[in-house]
């Protein structure tokens, strides 16, 4: 098992192979990593018209109270840069370690370094997707400090999906349905979790599995603090931690296990 | 500074074989009544060996013999099952065509690329990335992806980065044969004045003249299990030996499995009771010395025939006879044939000789090996082949000989440069 240490001091490869991961993604296209927000916005359209507009989805008030009646759209938005940094790093941590094994069977590196440049890439990208949702809620003027936390907000999730990430990626070399089923699995994760839809209306059974998801703890923080303008619940906060530091310390050490295991049947 | 590079002990390499695991699901929940002892594949097996801090080492053996396993847990690729490998110096890898290289990006981004993960930095990189350039001959191609590129330029450029990352230990498993001829010496001109600057080269290779010339060590692998260890030509003559004997049995079991189909009785053409079906073979081999005498040994330049007695069951067209000589350290000292040198035998058939006839011996004193071998015209098939199966002992003559092996017999003389130089001298 590689210590983080071991990790750190292979920066420059970690850096090199987001670089390459980039590079090569865009190569020969037209548009370049404009695509990269071309297919969030592609889908925030579509939510939008058939969740907000055809089955008129209402969002609550913002928080600046300029706005009682709530933008359905921006509401949405919050909830789909939580997810895009979720399921992008789940999926990229998948293909990382497929695209990597041609380097891990020839030259000796810790295999974390793959992981953590495809999530550098991911982390990046969610980023680029904060810094547009808080160019909208700039424009509406629905702004205040608490958006400073959107910050360690993702910075716990993305913890909480490179674990995950991690453990789904080496049991992906012995079972490629892995990868399938995770494909089925995060879309009904998508809609387990509050995102095309609020909260508060729903009850009974539905809205136990709702609680009992992690998603809708961050869903819920980031709207807390971007749309609201309020902090989040101290029961919230705990939440989050405690899932990002399981997820990934449990899959720093089952990856660290298994990955030189799998890396001889890659 | 006479210090172990890498230690390998007791190194056994088990995989566990694709066939036998669920691959999917479905197949792990079906096979869970099934046998729960897996096919298991014995790589590596208790292999201990050391190499020297700045030697040439190679390993040798056949295909599957775990060579390049035993490479990637020196490289600690792979995690050895048991035992351990010790390793001293900061490591560069080549283990296959064009490890790393990204196809869709540039010959430029993919040395980064590439010497990054050889452990270099940025700047570092800066600095040999014009020598790693011009040393792959890429020039015009370095701003192409690099998937346009020939498996030539693929290799050079691989190999470049590798030998330019500085390394300590240089582990280069069997890629330099990709290149053209010219491309190789280039490579290993550059290992030897690595290996000068007291770098540790470990190599897998077939090249037995390799082995030779070059190695100061070798270890033989066969079936994973380390045969012996010993200095380059040690290894390269036991390892021919031993290839040279299974491919005879071989040849003989061929042979006699043909001669009971077509119907002739194994044994039946005499000679040692071996099926003989080949249309001509090496009856003996014998000397002849300036008299015309059969003699034991040569002497040094004074003549010395070579008489090669055949025998052939059927007219074949043309053969090629050769011979090649080696020293007793076995080192490579020459080799012809009758196609070389453009003597044409014609048809030949029945019982005869062929000489070799050398007018002065040219071979200091020592002791020689001398493998014989009758060829087809077009020097493809071996009909028979006795490799370094003759003794030739050779004498000190009247005329004082050389150093080394080879007497040239040139003539010195001395002639002035620039008279006007000379002129004023004292």
């Amino acid at each position: 098992m590689s210590t983080p240490a071991q990790v750190w001091s292979y920066r420059n490869l970690i850096a090199n192979l987001a670089q390459r991961d980039l590079k090569a993604r865009y190569k020969r296209s037209l548009l370049g990593w404009l695509w990269s927000l071309l297919n969030p916005a592609a889908n925030l359209g579509i939510y939008t018209l058939v969740f907000g507009v055809f089955l008129k989805g209402s969002a609550p008030g913002m928080g600046d109270g300029q706005h009682p009646e709530g933008i359905f759209a921006l509401y949405l938005f919050c909830g789909l840069v939580v997810w895009n940094l979720f399921s992008g790093t789940i999926n990229i941590s998948i293909s990382s370690f497929q695209s990597a094994g041609q380097l891990l069977t020839r030259t000796y590196f810790p295999p974390e370094c793959p992981m953590v440049a495809g999530l550098a890439n991911v982390v990046l990208q969610a980023l680029i997707e904060a810094g547009i949702l808080m160019f909208f809620m700039i424009i509406v003027t629905n702004v205040a400090w608490t958006a400073m936390l959107i910050i360690p907000i993702l910075a716990l999730l993305a913890c909480f999906a490179f674990g995950l990430g991690l453990v789904l990626a080496v049991l992906n070399v012995r079972y490629r349905d892995v990868a399938y089923l995770m494909g089925i699995l995060l879309q009904v994760w998508f809609y387990a979790t509050p995102i095309v839809y609020a909260l508060d209306p729903i009850e009974g059974p539905a809205r136990r599995v709702i609680d009992a998801n992690p998603m809708t703890s961050f869903v819920y923080a980031m709207r807390q603090v971007a749309y609201s303008l309020d902090t989040p619940t101290l029961t919230n906060w705990v939440v989050m931690v405690v899932t990002a530091a399981v997820s990934l310390v449990g899959g720093w050490i089952i990856f660290g296990r298994l990955a030189p295991r799998v890396i001889e049947e890659l | 500074m006479t210090d172990n590079a890498i230690v390998v002990e007791h190194v056994s390499k088990e995989f566990r074989l694709h066939k036998d695991r669920a691959h999917s699901l479905k197949e792990l929940v079906t096979r869970r009544d099934r046998n729960s002892g897996a096919d298991r594949f014995q790589a590596l097996t208790d292999v201990s060996l050391e190499i020297p801090s700045g030697s040439m080492y190679a390993l040798v053996g056949h295909n599957g013999s775990g060579k390049s396993t035993l490479l990637r847990c020196i490289a600690s690729i792979y995690k050895p099952t048991s035992g351990s490998v010790r390793v001293d110096g900061r490591i560069s890898t080549l283990l296959e065509l064009g490890a790393g290289f990204h196809p869709d990006l540039t010959g430029r981004e993919n040395i980064y690329m590439n010497a990054t993960i050889l452990g270099m930095g940025k700047k570092q990189i800066d600095r040999v990335y014009d020598e790693i350039v011009s040393f792959a001959g890429v020039e015009e191609f370095i701003d192409s992806p690099v998937k346009i590129y020939s498996s030539g330029m693929f290799v050079r450029l691989g190999f470049s980065v590798a030998v330019h990352v500085d390394p300590e230990i240089l582990i280069i498993d069997e890629v330099i044969a990709v290149g053209d001829a010219e491309f190789q010496r280039k490579c290993f001109d550059h290992l030897y004045a690595l290996r000068k600057k007291g770098v540790t080269i470990v190599l897998v290779t077939h090249g037995i003249g390799t082995v030779e010339t070059m190695c100061d060590g070798a270890a033989w692998l066969d079936h994973g299990v380390l045969q012996m260890t010993g200095t380059g030509p040690e290894i390269a003559t036991a390892y021919m030996d031993r290839v040279n004997a299974q491919e005879r049995m071989q040849r003989e079991e061929a042979e006699a499995a043909a001669a009971l189909a077509a119907g002739v009785p194994v044994g039946a053409t005499g000679s040692g009771g071996s099926a003989q079906i080949e249309d001509i073979r090496i009856d003996r081999v014998e000397f002849v010395d300036a008299t015309g005498e059969a003699s034991e040994f040569g002497v040094h330049q004074e003549p010395l025939t070579v008489r090669v007695h055949y025998d052939a069951i059927r007219p074949v067209p043309s053969p090629v006879f050769g011979i090649a000589l080696f020293s007793s350290a076995h080192v490579h000292v020459t080799g012809t044939n009758t196609k070389i040198d453009g003597a044409n035998l014609g048809t030949i058939t029945g019982r005869g000789h062929v000489d070799f006839a050398i007018d002065s011996l040219p071979l200091t004193p020592g002791d020689y090996e001398l493998t014989v071998a009758i060829s087809d015209e077009y020097v493809q098939h071996n009909f028979d082949r006795r490799e370094r199966a003759f003794h030739l002992a050779v004498r000190s003559g009247p005329r004082l000989a050389p150093e080394g092996l080879v007497d040239l017999r040139g003539r010195w003389s001395i002639g002035d440069d620039h008279p006007a130089d000379a002129a004023r001298k004292p």
